[in-house]
């Protein structure tokens, strides 16, 4: 059930975002972060927020190049939505996944050495929804999403 | 010597401190190489302190803010001092939220501000 | 579909002349491509008039008693004029919510490179990120040294507003000002050390004179500072000869 979950977003039918972007490079991390900014400019998010979303997009491709390796970045507005429009963000990867979800989520702590321990904690805060699915050996998911606001 | 390619951005050298403007998009291979050409930029030329202007850095994630702490402690080590000027509105504003501290960075409004702060770090390490 | 067919459905939907005219002109505009052009134009005169639910109401009783007349046309055009003017009703919303968000929380320069800030009344999520943009925004373009923030006029502050607060005032200080806080009520700041939020990045000052009062040695500070390091590009002659305590 929870295989053929990450299978459907890895591998499901990209023409469902406005945005797919294959991590498999450093570079990648970049130009997934770029393409987020213009898609949150054209939906109408102030600068602040544009920012906000572009470096929470680089926190989440960062995570899949550097555990697992490769992965998606897969972005998407969201208009169907009444009170206002907003953008969806989810990363999904094939990697070793997260033993402790509990444990990354608090800030400061970091597998890697080169970090500040406040990626995915980052994002938690940057974004107004986060979820995260991972399995160890199978891979790991995040869905997040912001909202435009409305004054 | 460091080859062409390996040199990101340009540095100059005035008043024995050295000025760095950052006008490309940190990706994570160009922080890196900004840090080698730095430290080596440092010893050559003896800098009391370096002053990097992110006026033109649109996006600054936790690792880009990491490898610019960890640059400015290798620095210090080198007997220079780091000063960070001109980060914009909305990047200070991710910055914050995220919960980035700029270990051993000190952070200036403009280019005319940090040359001030440098000038000041310059007076303490005299004793004045 | 000929002209006396229309007149008739328009006499049986209403006696008001006006109206009888605009909904005319709706009918000849579903029927011809000719005039075409005016049926949105005139729905929306029709819908300022009457309501949404009423032209509503009114396509549907031609549907029902005209079947022969292509109503639906009119209703997809209706809806589509509606939804216009919905959107355009909450633009004007959201520019009177942005105006009273600007209204309520003043930022004024109050002095050389100075920047006050006046919060008042109670600082939700939307509203606490609005105000740090806005003064975020104005600290950089003023280039203003000091901010001075005076939450006097806050009832509460509990975690998450605390939290914000602590937000901003990082903010700021990336940008290389300075940040005096003042206006904590008693009650606030028996909340705040209970809740453990603590503003040490900030000073904190009794009163409003007082924040100013060291927003203005900040200031002045600095200005001594930069007069020092212009003398030394000079080559340092001025220096010895003591003519740098003009200030």
């Amino acid at each position: 059930m929870y295989e053929e979950r990450i299978t459907t977003i890895i591998e499901g039918p990209a023409q469902d975002f406005d945005i797919v972007v294959r991590i498999t490079r450093e570079e990648d991390i970049a130009v997934a972060r770029q393409m987020a900014k213009q898609l949150a400019q054209e939906i109408g998010f102030s600068l602040a927020d544009v920012t906000r979303i572009a470096t929470a997009v680089s926190e989440l491709a960062r995570n899949i190049y550097r555990y697992a390796r490769q992965g998606r970045i897969m972005i998407r507005k969201r208009l169907e939505d009444r009170d206002s429009p907003g953008i969806e963000v989810i990363a999904a990867d094939r990697g070793p996944g997260i033993p402790d979800i509990e444990l990354v989520l608090t800030r400061g702590y970091t597998t890697w050495e080169r970090s500040l321990g406040i990626g995915l904690s980052g994002v938690k805060r940057l974004m107004d929804s986060f979820a995260i699915h991972s399995e160890v050996g199978k891979g790991t998911v995040v869905i997040t999403e912001k909202r435009r606001r409305t004054f | 010597m460091m080859s062409f390619e390996d040199r990101v951005v340009p540095i100059m050298q005035v008043n024995g401190y050295l000025l760095v403007p950052i006008q490309i998009d940190l990706d994570d291979r160009t922080v890196g190489l900004l840090q080698q050409q730095l430290l080596k930029e440092i010893e050559r030329t003896r800098a009391k302190a370096v002053i990097l202007d992110v006026r033109m850095v649109e996006v600054i994630d936790s690792y880009i803010s990491y490898t610019l702490s960890e640059t400015a402690a290798m620095a210090r080590l080198m007997g220079c001092r780091t000063v960070l000027c001109g980060i914009q509105p909305p990047v200070a504003l991710t910055l914050a939220q995220m919960g980035v501290v700029l270990q051993e960075v000190t952070v200036a409004r403009n280019l005319e501000h940090a040359l001030v702060l440098a000038g000041s770090f310059q007076e303490r390490d005299r004793g004045v | 579909m000929d002209a006396i067919k229309v007149t008739e459905i328009v006499n049986g939907l209403t006696t008001d002349g006006r109206q009888k005219d605009l909904w005319r002109r709706v009918m000849e505009g579903a029927l011809s491509k000719e005039a075409a052009g005016g049926l949105f134009e005139t729905l929306r005169s029709l819908i300022e008039d009457l309501g949404e639910e009423e032209v509503g109401a009114k396509i549907l009783h031609i549907a029902g008693e005209h079947a022969s007349f292509p109503a639906v046309d009119i209703l997809r055009a209706a809806l589509k004029v509606s939804g216009e003017m919905r959107r355009e009703n909450e633009h004007v919303l959201m520019q009177l919510r942005q105006m009273l968000s600007e209204l309520a929380t003043p930022i004024i320069r109050i002095w050389t490179d100075i920047l006050l800030v006046a919060m008042i009344g109670n600082l939700d999520g939307q509203r606490a990120q609005n105000i740090a943009e806005r003064l975020l925004n104005r600290v950089s373009s003023v280039r203003a040294k000091v901010v001075l923030v005076d939450v006097t006029g806050v009832p509460m502050i509990d975690t998450v507003v605390g939290g914000f607060l602590m937000e901003m005032f990082n903010a700021i200080k990336f940008l290389g000002a300075e940040v005096i806080l003042t206006g904590i009520k008693p009650e606030v700041a028996h909340t705040l050390v209970k809740l453990g939020v603590d503003f040490q990045m900030v000073t904190i000052a009794r009163d409003l004179e007082d924040a100013l009062r060291r927003g203005i040695a900040i200031t002045m500070e600095e200005r001594k500072r930069r007069r020092q390091l212009a003398l030394s590009l000079a080559g340092g002659r001025l220096e010895e000869s003591g003519e740098d305590d003009e200030l």
